[in-house]
């Protein structure tokens, strides 16, 4: 049984400036993730669930209370620090297509490693590798614009994969895909979760991701409604 | 890194496209205008030294002080004495005499009576010695409209718009009115054996071209001479040296009182030309000044207009772990390359017409015919080795100094925000 704490939260809270006023879009959270989890957040549009990812990932600050993610206070990381955190520790997969668009398969891929000045070689091989991984090494040379939903979604999830992370934040991955992708595409991550150990954090609204799922928080008005743990049919798979 | 960055630039035009040009026109624009300010610089300063101030000219120190006045009376007397000496304690140089004079020109009818009357603007150059360099040096030859030079010390060159005026025929005589060096009343009668044109307002009115013998017999100079011109061998007028030869020349006479001790001044010491060429420079460094100014503020704009359709590739960036200062300064290095690319296009094209102009010129005339100062009425461009770097300055410069300023946008904007952009 693994129990090592990979991120916790305490009391964090975020609000946003709206006019005179704030807008309060989280509201003392108080979560904690433990190494190899598969868990998702799940509530209504505008509970909170973008927010949260970012902050986990570095990506924002809370306003209030205390984030630490593999050891960091997030609050406390410097520009530099918290795109180190990032590049070396966390992956992100977004809703809408996100691979940058004047770059091939194989670049978008080897970005991460080039931040990491990995060497050309060891660059290609892990490249070549994450692309194994999603069953798309034929399409190194492609463009972005030559390639359906799903498998763009599979190249971003190769590029998320490919310094191996050990968090991976995926907010709406399957929003955009059909039925038979988003299968695809959550078997993928869920063999991934498994044989790389990496922990995963989903925001879904969708009912496919749910299935798959070991944890579900639901949030709802910037609070924790239900953290359950479930037993799911398609965990095994 | 560097090769990431220049896969987009490459690949994404709309990124590259529209600096580039904006850079290219700048560029070209600043290219030309250096060369076209560096051939007038060059032009006048050469035809200044051809025709009044040698690379280097030795005068008394009373002629000198009245210069404007085409004093005769404080010339230069012995000056074969001095140019013997000249000639020996500076090998490297070519010396000559020159006497300019004043005076009236009469042309007389049938009957001996005035027909018509000018004032003359009178030059003596060294034209009929064999071994002089004179008729070569000032473009003589060429600037004849008709007829020949001098060949004997009884023919005068006129020049061509007062003999238009006047009516006058090559061959026709007409009678020089004016003073000696001693202050007496004198005439001379010349044979008008052609007319002659500089092609700079300030030679052309009432010019009249004569033998230097002439000049000295006519205004009682033996031996004497206004000016002695001094023009270095290489051609190329070179500041250190004419200042080192004068300097070494005037230290010999130092401690003379005499005011008709002679005193050498080198080229730039002369005609304001030493404020004229450090007016010329600041010129040229206010353009490009002002070129890099309107290129950034254009391409500040453009920035911007880039920046907004980039700010999810931004986001996208800040996810896999770049830093906010690490895009910024990709931005400027992208820039970097941008405006050296676009610098070499306008280099380019830059050159070509500075290649252009250096051939056919333009005609100022119209603009310099009153001027008193000796200007060309072509004025060319000239390319020299710096015309080929001027360029980059503003190219560069204006497009790190516009990603810079469009840039901070990225830094204003949260980083949430940047990335929410994906969503
Ligand atoms: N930068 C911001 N400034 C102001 N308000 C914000 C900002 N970011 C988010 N919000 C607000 O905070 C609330 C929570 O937003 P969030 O994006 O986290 O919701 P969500 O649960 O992800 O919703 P969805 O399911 O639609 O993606 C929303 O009401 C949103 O308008
Ligand atoms: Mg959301």
């Amino acid at each position: 049984m693994k129990t090592e704490t990979i991120i916790s939260l305490e009391n964090v809270t975020k609000r946003f400036p709206v006019g005179e006023g704030e807008f309060t879009a989280l509201d003392h959270i108080n979560l904690t993730f433990t190494k190899g989890e598969f868990s998702g957040l799940v509530g209504p549009s505008g509970s909170g669930k973008t927010t949260l990812l970012n902050i986990i990932g570095s990506l924002d600050v809370p306003t209030e209370g205390k984030a630490t993610v593999i050891g960091h206070d997030i609050a406390s990381l410097s520009h530099k620090a918290s795109a180190k955190l990032r590049n070396h520790h966390i992956g992100f997969i977004f809703q809408v297509f996100n691979l940058l668009p004047v770059y091939t398969v194989f670049e978008n891929v080897e970005f991460p490693l080039l931040l990491q000045n990995k060497t050309a070689s060891e660059r290609k091989k892990a490249v070549m590798e994450a692309l194994d991984w999603i069953g798309l090494a034929d399409y190194a040379k492609k463009k972005p614009n030559k390639l359906s939903g799903g498998e763009g979604q599979r190249v971003a999830i190769a590029r998320a994969m490919v310094k191996r992370p050990e968090i991976l934040i995926a907010d709406e991955p399957t929003a955009n895909l059909d039925a038979a992708n988003a299968h695809s595409i959550l078997k993928m991550m869920k063999k991934l979760n498994r044989e790389l150990g990496t922990t995963f954090i989903f925001s879904t609204h969708d009912e496919k991701v749910m299935t798959y799922l070991e944890r579900i928080i639901h949030l709802r008005d910037g609070k924790v409604e239900l953290d359950e743990r479930i037993k799911n049919k398609n965990q095994a798979s | 890194m560097i090769r990431f960055l220049w896969k987009g630039i490459l690949r994404d035009r709309s990124r590259s496209f529209l600096p580039i040009i904006i850079i290219s026109i700048g560029v070209a624009l600043t290219v030309l205008l250096s060369a076209y300010m560096q051939g007038a610089m060059t032009d006048m300063v050469d035809q200044n030294a051809r025709f009044e101030t040698g690379h280097m000219k030795v005068m008394t120190k009373a002629f000198a002080a009245n210069q404007s006045q085409l004093p005769n009376d404080l010339a230069l007397l012995e000056v074969s004495d001095l140019l013997q000496q000249l000639e020996k304690d500076f090998p490297m140089v070519d010396w000559v005499k020159r006497i300019r004079f004043g005076g009236l020109i009469d042309v007389p009818d049938q009957e001996g009576n005035t027909r018509g009357q000018g004032p003359a603007i009178g030059m003596a150059f060294d034209l009929l010695n064999p071994q002089s360099e004179e008729v070569k040096r000032l473009q003589i030859e060429k600037s004849i409209v008709s007829g020949h030079l001098p060949k004997t010390v009884k023919e005068a060159l006129v020049g061509h718009d007062f003999a238009e005026k006047l009516n006058l025929k090559i061959g026709e005589e007409i009678t020089y009115f004016g003073t000696t060096m001693n202050g007496s009343m004198t005439f001379q009668n010349f044979k008008i054996s052609g007319t002659i044109r500089f092609g700079a307002a300030a030679l052309d009115r009432g010019a009249m071209v004569v033998d230097i013998q002439a000049a000295q017999k006519m205004l009682d100079m033996q031996d004497g001479a206004g000016e002695l011109l001094g023009f270095l061998k290489t051609g190329v007028y070179h500041h250190e040296q004419a200042a080192k030869i004068s300097q070494a020349f005037n230290d010999k006479y130092k401690n003379d009182p005499d005011e008709f001790a002679p005193e050498m001044y080198p080229l730039k010491a002369q005609n304001n030309l030493a404020d004229l060429l450090d007016y010329a420079d600041m010129m040229a460094g206010i353009l490009v000044f002002i070129f890099v100014l309107a290129m950034s503020v254009v391409l500040w704009n453009t920035g911007l207009l880039g920046g907004l359709r980039r700010y999810k590739e931004f986001g996208i960036r800040l996810a896999l772990g770049e830093s906010k200062p690490h895009i910024y300064w990709m931005l400027i290095l992208e820039a970097v390359i941008i405006g050296f690319i676009g610098s070499i296009f306008g280099t380019i094209i830059g050159l070509a017409g500075a290649y252009y102009m250096q051939i056919y010129g333009i005609d100022i005339s119209d603009y310099t015919k009153n001027s008193t100062m000796l200007m060309p009425s072509v004025i060319r461009a000239k390319i020299t080795p710096i015309i080929f770097f001027i360029g980059f300055i503003p190219g560069v410069l204006a497009m790190v100094l516009g990603t810079m300023l469009s840039g901070i946008g990225i830094y204003k904007r949260e980083t949430a925000r940047l990335f929410n952009e994906l969503i």
